[in-house]
């Protein structure tokens, strides 16, 4: 059923759902783009007053903490966009032909225009914070590329499994703060007890932000076996919510 | 001899609803595994009919027989469970005036928007542009105007205006005509005319008899998910009455 004229129009169609997201979200705002800046700026500012002093062993702590929130606001907002990309839309999924998956596709390709737009000023206020500028930078391309892939195939998940369960939804509003805390956004993973530390090896968003510090305060070339982990869960979780997706999608328009 | 655009052949269509005994988390835990959360429901149920080029065919059945479902199904917005339908040319659906629109944005935003979900190049988006200026009669002021301050006629008329604003090789029309005032009504009637003229098939629901006998040539009653009767549109409009009648 899937003819060359569709294939061929879908990049047009990823582009104007995109663009529209885009100008959805900063609507009938005064200051638009800059609240994407300012959501992870008044954490950082809390993490400052709050942690500074107490985890003064941490080199460096505010771009430490600058690293992880930049990345945590793109994975939070991302996730939170696609869970409803697919239910808002059912108006149209319900009337017209289209593949479903141009929503949630969409959503995260406008977030992840948002998220490198934001990247400039953050980079800016990270050499302010300390920043070394070094050779390994170019390693940020092949990281936020895999980073996104795993964003994806987990929004995807989530975003199929809430046109069923709206439990999903909500449970992940409950999750989502837990998760943060979870990983060492504010804190040093070095100061969890050695015994205790292996649970963190469970969090896929600890190996993630490991990578992105490696790269961006550490200025190191992140391990073959980091590349190796943080590959293999992006293309586990793709795997899993293409999976999930392609086996529940025609169900969808009797839930919508 | 005519050529045949549209065949459907023993067509079943199955949705998967949650169970009428299961409506919470504490009905699926205390069934203990029991129940599923889920069913099966048939909606389409051997479904066969074909339309010929040109032809402009109605759809009648009382409601919840299955029409807006073998439209949907038409369209390729509804996987059928079972049977295969072969379509030759674009289809067009209008289901629903108006979905699709987003509100805060202006209606020329609006246009691009769903010219493009309906298919439409960058080039045809530009044509549909120039066609909903002249067809909507909507002023420029008015279309760069976000769509929440449009009165429900003007939403009407803009909705109506990008669905018909190519001409298709087959349309399909849920009720959708009985949209803005008479003006827009009998221009709405005028360029499905024009549509037909051009040689295009049209399926079309509604469930005002005089505007489908005056429309269509042919016409199928749908009963409870099978075809009761196709045939001349006098007849199945009959039918279609003393299904009523008989109560």
């Amino acid at each position: 059923m899937v003819s060359m004229h569709k294939i061929k129009h879908f990049p047009l169609l990823v582009y104007t759902i995109a663009v529209k997201n885009i100008k959805m979200k900063y609507k009938n705002s005064a200051l638009g783009f800059v609240w994407s800046l300012l959501q992870p700026l008044a954490y950082l500012l809390i993490f400052i007053m709050v942690f500074k002093n107490a985890f003064a062993n941490v080199e460096r702590y505010s771009l430490y903490a600058l690293v992880g929130l930049v990345f945590w606001t793109f994975f939070n907002s991302t996730i939170n966009q696609m869970l409803l990309a697919i239910i808002q839309n059912a108006s149209v999924l319900k009337t017209m032909a289209l593949p479903k998956l141009l929503f949630p596709f969409s959503a995260i390709v406008a977030e992840v225009i948002t998220f490198l737009f934001s990247l400039i000023p953050f980079f800016g206020l990270m050499i302010f914070f300390g920043l070394r500028l070094s050779p390994e930078f170019i390693l940020l391309v092949p990281a936020i590329l895999v980073f996104v892939l795993f964003t994806f195939g987990l929004g995807l998940t989530l975003c199929t499994l809430n046109v069923f369960f709206r439990d999903i939804g909500l449970l992940w509003g409950t999750l989502s703060p837990a998760l943060f805390y979870f990983t060492p956004i504010a804190y040093s993973s070095a100061l969890i007890p050695e015994k205790y530390a292996f649970v963190l090896q469970f969090n896929p968003l600890v190996h993630y932000i490991t990578l992105m510090r490696c790269i961006l305060y550490d200025n190191v070339w992140p391990s073959a076996q980091l590349w190796f982990i943080t590959i293999a869960i992006a293309v586990g979780f793709v795997a899993i919510g293409m999976g999930v997706y392609y086996k529940l999608k025609n169900n969808f328009v009797s839930f919508y | 001899m005519a050529e045949t655009v549209i065949a459907v052949n023993n067509l079943y269509v199955d949705f998967f609803i949650q169970n009428q005994a299961i409506n919470s988390f504490k009905d699926l835990v205390l069934s203990f595994g029991f129940v599923s959360p889920f069913q099966r429901k048939t909606i389409l149920k051997g479904v066969t009919l074909e339309i010929q080029r040109g032809e402009c065919f109605a759809l009648m059945g009382k409601n919840g027989s299955g029409k807006s479902t073998l439209l949907r199904t038409l369209a390729g917005i509804i996987t059928p469970t079972a049977g295969t339908i072969e379509v030759k040319g674009r289809i067009a659906p209008m289901l629903a005036i108006g979905s699709g629109l987003e509100l805060e944005l202006s209606g020329y935003d609006n246009i691009k928007i769903i010219a493009t979900l309906m298919g439409m190049s960058r080039k045809g988006v530009v044509e549909a542009i120039s066609f909903v200026e002249s067809f909507s009669e909507l002023a420029k002021s008015d279309l760069q105007m976000q769509v929440k301050r449009y009165s429900a006629g003007m939403i009407a008329r803009l909705g109506f205006s990008i669905s018909v604003a190519q001409t298709p090789d087959i349309l399909i029309v849920d009720e959708a005509l009985s949209v803005g005032d008479i003006g827009f009504q009998e221009k709405c009637a005028q360029r499905i005319n024009e549509i037909k003229q051009a040689g295009c098939s049209i399926i079309y629901v509604s469930h005002s008899l005089t505007e489908l006998k005056r429309i269509c040539t042919h016409g199928a009653c749908l009963v409870d998910g099978k075809i009761a009767l196709v045939g001349e549109i006098d007849k199945v409009a009959a039918y279609y009455e003393s299904l009523f009648h008989s109560l």
